[in-house]
């Protein structure tokens, strides 16, 4: 997973300068001994520019914790909650005895353990409402009856598994928490390298190094999500990366790209795009090359898993590739540190890692194409704690926006070529089916955000339910396709005055004046609730520097004259009506 | 670097105290932060720096500098 050792990951730790990055507050509850975690934890933390404070539960003492008889362990700003509960710890019965147990005794351990379970997930959901991320119980690897347990339903295995999807409905049914599955990292490590027996004896530490450092990457999948670093967009080299060999010279015929070897490394690499692709990852190609020699294999090439239909953006040219992906990262409106950038050549690889370090890179070694496929499905990289129906629309999207643009080139000013989009807009309250999008939009929004305030579905659904706050959301759709929803905007009331928690439009759709109307409504609707003014608040980030004059623009007065501003909007004055351009508002928040 | 010196570099790695503060009488009885679990953390760095397994009941001698010299210097040879 990582290739330094364990010793290195200590030092770098020890050297590092950690006091101005904002922390991640990571309290673990366990049965076992899992502390040799703590440093992959923390380096993992580090990669992702945080300071990660680790509160570590008392030994076995998963429930008492749960009910609230640890001070400190939870605080206010607890992000995540690891949950380690070895089975051999709960049910050492279930665990090594099985073969003695009679369906009756198994029964009534599965209950007790399934109340146990319910009882943890109530009690702890009552002190804190941070991200849960519950390790699943390992199947055993020489399990209780032999072959036999393979053969029915209900062997120990059959027991463990059945366990296994009570904790994750469980899970599913609170909102923030997830089931993270321990056996997919037991698979990924190896049954014998997964264990360290001399400490399980000696301390009641189960795990190895190895095991620890898979656990860590597969927890951080979700904590990089939750914080808005995963990745957005895929950029590939073409040679020796979708196919072997270099198509200016080696011609359609003579590149290797088939079903079978050698040619079946980069087949199965391209498939392995398709996932992400079908995920809502954005797919980007960054070749030096002739565009048309490319163009030529994607168009005519049988074995192209690829089509032209699936990028997003390229840049095929002979142009130095950090200036390359800068422009690809600008086309798609999207941070350098959204994407991960794919290429053989270690010559590229080390001047993008140099010239623009906010971009990953991975390097696919030319000699071991086997291993492609791997290194892109084991990277971790473009995980998302939800995969909604948007995401997996979003190429389609990227394809309609194509279209746009080529309608802008040819309309003779700006308001006509709006005018031409036809565009609707929706704006309504906050539902449960909206929900995730809202959330997910919190966490990843960072372009257009007055206050990149990040929140949870559980902070969501809080304000939601709250009397003295108003969530809404924003849906745009046009003559080429619909963009669903792309705006968020949480309104908090206090005496008379309403503040704009949060103000954001997905990157994907500026430029239309959709902000526009926004606003009005937020307005609208504080007029509604009889507020005597808005209040808008702006806080600077190394992102969102365009949306700095946003409230003068949109006819706000500054009140403070600091770097963060606050803005008002008194309502005694006029509502402006919204830009005539748009084709039709529906605004389901007002009278 | 000798095995003496990698020794030391990786306690004092570990351990987060400077180099020169290691030497063979640094044991669990004077080095504050080398307690239980920081002991797992020393002997995970030493197999995977000299790359060999100790034996459970080695792991439980460990405890002091000169020890794990000599465990290790006859692993490393024999």
């Amino acid at each position: 997973m990582f290739n330094i050792t364990y010793a290195e990951v200590q030092d770098i730790l020890n050297k590092a300068k950690i006091d101005h990055l904002p922390k991640l507050n990571i309290s673990i509850l366990r049965n076992v001994i899992v502390e040799s975690i703590v440093p992959y934890l923390k380096f993992l933390a580090y990669k992702m520019d945080f300071s990660a404070e680790i509160r570590m539960g008392d030994y076995d003492n998963i429930v008492q914790e749960s009910l609230g008889m640890k001070e400190g362990i939870f605080k206010k700003e607890t992000d995540c909650v690891l949950i380690f509960m070895k089975l051999e710890n709960l049910s050492w019965n279930l665990a090594r005895n099985f073969p003695a147990l009679s369906a009756e005794e198994v029964k009534n351990e599965v209950m007790r353990i399934q109340e146990a379970i319910a009882n943890i997930h109530t009690g702890i959901r009552k002190q804190t409402d941070a991200m849960l991320l519950w390790h699943g119980f390992e199947l055993p690897l020489y399990p209780g009856l032999g072959i036999w347990d393979s053969q029915i339903p209900m062997g120990q295995a059959g027991v463990i598994l059945e366990l296994n999807n009570f904790l994750r409905t469980a899970l599913r049914s609170i909102s923030n928490a997830y089931y993270v599955d321990l056996n997919l990292c037991l698979t990924r490590v190896g049954g014998r390298t997964f264990y360290d027996d001399r400490y399980w004896h000696i301390g009641r530490a189960p795990y190895s190094r190895e095991a620890l450092c898979e656990i860590a990457s597969e927890d951080f999948k979700f904590i990089r999500s939750l914080k808005g670093k995963g990745k957005k967009c895929l950029v590939l080299d073409c040679d020796n990366v979708l196919w072997g060999g270099i198509i200016g010279e080696d011609g359609m015929s003579g590149i290797k790209l088939s079903k079978t070897y050698p040619g079946s490394s980069y087949y199965e690499f391209q498939q392995e795009v398709m996932s992400l692709y079908n995920r809502g990852i954005l797919i980007a190609l960054c070749s030096k090359n002739n565009a048309e020699d490319v163009r030529e294999v994607f168009r005519n090439h049988s074995d192209m898993v690829l089509k032209e239909k699936h990028i997003a953006a390229a840049e095929i040219n002979w142009e130095d590739k950090a200036t390359s992906l800068k422009k690809v990262a600008a086309n798609l409106n999207i941070g350098l540190e959204s994407l991960v950038f794919v290429d053989d050549s270690e010559f590229e690889v080390n001047l993008v890692r140099t010239a623009i370090p906010e971009v990953t890179v991975i390097h696919l070694p030319k000699d071991k194409s086997v291993e492609y496929r791997n290194i892109l499905a084991s990277c971790g990289l473009f995980d998302t704690l939800i995969v909604s129906a948007e995401d997996r629309k979003r190429g389609t999207m990227y394809k309609a926006e194509a279209q746009r643009k080529q309608l802008q080139s040819q309309a003779p000013d700006l308001e006509a070529y709006l005018k031409s989009l036809e565009m609707v807009i929706e704006v309504k309250f906050a539902d449960n089916f909206t929900l995730p999008r809202i959330t997910q939009l919190t966490q990843k929004t960072n372009q257009f955000n007055l206050t990149t305030r990040r929140y949870s579905e559980a902070d969501i659904k809080k304000y939601m339910e709250a009397m003295d706050v108003d969530v809404f959301s924003l849906r745009l759709m046009d003559k080429f396709g619909d963009s669903g929803f792309v705006g968020v905007c949480i309104l908090k009331y206090t005496k008379q005055k309403a503040v704009i928690d949060t103000l954001l439009l997905s990157c994907r759709i500026l430029g239309r004046g959709v902000e526009n109307v926004f606003v009005i409504q937020a307005l609208k609707l504080a007029k509604q609730r009889e507020c005597e003014a808005v209040i808008g608040e702006f806080y600077p980030t190394a992102k969102n520097a365009q949306v700095k004059d946003f409230f003068l623009k949109q006819g706000f007065e500054l009140l403070s004259d600091k770097a963060e501003g606050h803005y008002r909007f008194l309502m005694n004055q006029p509502i402006r009506e919204e830009p005539s351009y748009f084709k039709k508002v529906s605004s389901h928040i007002y009278e | 670097m000798m095995l003496k010196e990698k020794v030391f570099k990786i306690v004092s790695q570990v351990m987060n105290v400077p180099f020169k503060e290691v030497n063979e009488r640094s044991s669990s009885d004077n080095l504050g932060r080398w307690d239980s679990l920081q002991h797992i953390n020393l002997i995970l760095a030493l197999e995977e720096e000299f790359k060999i397994k100790f034996t459970a009941e080695e792991i439980a001698q460990m405890g002091n500098v000169s020890i794990i010299l000599d465990i290790l210097q006859n692993k490393v040879t024999s």
